[in-house]
């Protein structure tokens, strides 16, 4: 399914401590001072299929963030990291584990690993990961038309796309305006994730209501080939990889893996019954490397 | 504007900062829409040429910053010079042939951005000094709880057109009123720095990038709808922001040319006068000369 032969790159992922200034307090949209909880680092108790309201949290994604202490690595370990890469625990209490990268965050950049619960809780920060990084410049050669970015060819086997006789078919939980799309826009969609600007007091108005982490989201007008930004008509999928957030212009994050123009894909929403990355489809793609073991 | 507000208790800050050069990398190259390669000039340095009421679009640049750039090399003070200094503040060349030159703050962008008069403008270069007398940080329209004044002057607020309605509402004078379509890069930044880019004013570039928003000039007011920005920039429906325009042309997708916050607040709480004269350049800089 690629344009040439992908080539694979063992990278290095330190699994990251959440920081802060020297001040505890964030502003929320409403004013209100308040201490951000699961914004990076090891999450517990936040998994694939739970709600993106469900957590008091900041940004909390389902898993582990991966950085590295030089600012340019970071910036190719987020770069190259695509989701569905298989991740092996290097050193520590977990050393030999593995889970699978399920997207990213933008501005310095983090991968975000699924593990399980488990193995979350036996990680520190600090442990080496290593991720085989494999994806960028895949492309689906029956649709020429639509970008594929941030994604490894065993998940896309594995998601709800279908490919073959005319436009591409993509199975997401709801369809949002490119005016909902927050931090991340102006920025490289290959780095960056995208923020939905909706909120457990308004996710209803947008028929979000029932956004889970790991699901498939569609925005139209919404171009992300490079950067990403307005372009009418233009539709772009992603994946669910954070939870909401508090502060303004920030919310669920999305990083995208499909885009395209008017014609190129039809989106099939469905608010009950979508499955996107869930911790079966994790699970598959973590057996079916050469030589995983979990 | 007619308008009471507490500017008689608002504190004065003497502050330095530095016209600071373009900054690149040897890879020099960055993407337009269309994915096609660019390197133009815009952030940084001293642009000449490009001052309040000329267009915002339609220059071979990108993220084009209208006169000096300052920062202040230290980098915990260039934040506190970036938050602290507010659209319409003096400032005043420190340094270099132009010293003594007296221009005004049009906006942040990550740098504080200086309109002076273009005689001036061409003694100055990178490394030049500059004084900022800060002021506006902290200020309130009293009749007008609601609405949250950011990074405007005292000065800026007497001088912009509008006044408080009989039925308690703040008129004010915009040139263009702005879809939440067009919010670009800066969504989610906090409000008293950098700016806001707007989308769908690359003139010349596809049908499909429009927004109609290519005849916006520098200096500008614009009200940008379902927009909060109180506590940082984000949607919010039935908000309403109103900036100015304080930098321009961009190739740079999801960028384009950007307002810095003023005034944001409940829509209802706003009387919005699509006025093609609300521009910095006519109703203040005109009167400061």
């Amino acid at each position: 399914m690629t344009a040439g032969r992908l080539v694979a790159n063992n990278l290095l992922g330190v699994v990251e401590h959440p920081s802060s200034g020297g001040h505890p307090y964030q502003v929320a949209r409403s004013g209100e001072s308040y201490v951000p909880v699961g914004d990076g680092g090891i999450v517990l108790g936040v998994d694939l299929g739970d709600g993106v309201f469900d957590h008091v949290a900041d940004h909390a994604a389902p898993g582990v963030c991966l950085v590295h202490p030089d600012p340019a690595a970071r910036a190719s370990l987020t770069g190259l990291s695509c989701a569905g890469n298989l991740a092996t625990v290097r050193s520590g209490g977990q050393a030999g584990a593995t889970g699978v990268v399920i997207g990213k965050r933008g501005e310095s950049g983090r991968v975000i690993v699924h593990f399980g619960d488990d193995v979350r809780a036996g990680l520190r920060p600090g442990d080496h990961v290593a991720v085989r990084a494999e994806g960028q410049g895949l492309a689906l050669p029956e649709h020429p038309d639509v970008t594929v970015a941030n994604l490894s060819p065993a998940l896309l086997d594995r998601l709800p796309v279908r490919t073959g006789n005319g436009a591409v078919v993509v199975g997401v939980r709801c369809v949002l305006p490119s005016m909902l799309v927050g931090n991340g826009v102006g920025r490289p969609s290959v780095a960056w994730d995208i923020d939905l600007q909706v909120h457990a007091d308004t996710a209803e108005r947008w028929g979000a209501q029932e956004l889970r982490l790991g699901d498939l989201v569609a925005l139209s007008d919404v171009d992300a080939r490079w950067n990403i930004g307005y372009r009418r008509g233009w539709t772009t999928v992603g994946i669910v990889v954070h939870g909401g957030s508090p502060l303004p212009g920030h919310g669920p994050g999305v990083t995208p893996i499909l885009s395209g123009g008017p014609g190129t894909m039809v989106i099939d929403a469905d608010a009950r019954a979508h499955r996107g990355v869930t911790a079966r489809v994790v699970e598959e793609v973590a057996d079916a490397r050469p030589g995983a073991s979990r | 504007m007619k308008v009471e507000t507490n500017a008689g208790a608002v504190v004065t800050q003497v502050l330095s900062g530095e016209v600071w050069p373009p900054l690149s990398d040897r890879h020099a190259f960055r993407v337009d829409p269309d994915g096609r390669p660019f390197s133009l000039p815009g952030m940084g340095g001293v642009t000449l040429g490009v001052h309040c009421g000329d267009p915002a679009t339609g220059y071979a640049g990108d993220h084009v910053e209208p006169g000096l750039s300052v920062r202040h090399r230290d980098p915990d003070a260039n934040m506190a010079l970036q938050f602290l200094t507010c659209v319409g503040n003096v400032v005043r060349v420190a340094d270099g042939p132009a010293a003594g030159a007296e221009g005004f703050v049009i906006g942040q962008h990550a740098y504080v951005l200086v309109d002076l008069p273009e005689d001036r403008m061409q003694q100055v270069a990178t490394g030049d000094g500059v004084t900022v007398f800060a002021v506006g940080q902290g200020l309130r329209l009293l009749e007008h709880p609601a609405i949250r004044v950011k990074n405007c002057s005292p000065d800026l607020v007497a001088s912009m057109p509008g006044a408080t309605l009989g039925d308690g509402r703040l008129e004010v004078h915009v040139a263009a009123v702005v879809p939440p379509e067009a919010v670009g890069a800066g969504s989610g930044m906090i409000s008293e720095y950098a700016n806001t880019d707007l989308m769908g004013a690359y003139a010349g570039l596809g049908d499909d990038l429009s927004l109609g928003l290519e005849g916006l000039r520098v200096g500008d007011l614009v009200a940008l709808t379902d927009q909060d920005h109180s506590y940082g920039r984000g949607y919010r429906e039935g908000h309403l922001t109103v900036g100015v325009i304080s930098t321009g042309h961009c190739m740079l997708f999801g960028h384009g040319p950007g307002p810095s916050s003023l005034l944001s607040g409940p829509a209802e709480a706003f009387s919005v006068v699509v006025d093609q004269d609300a521009n910095l350049g006519t109703f203040f800089a005109e009167g400061r000369s």
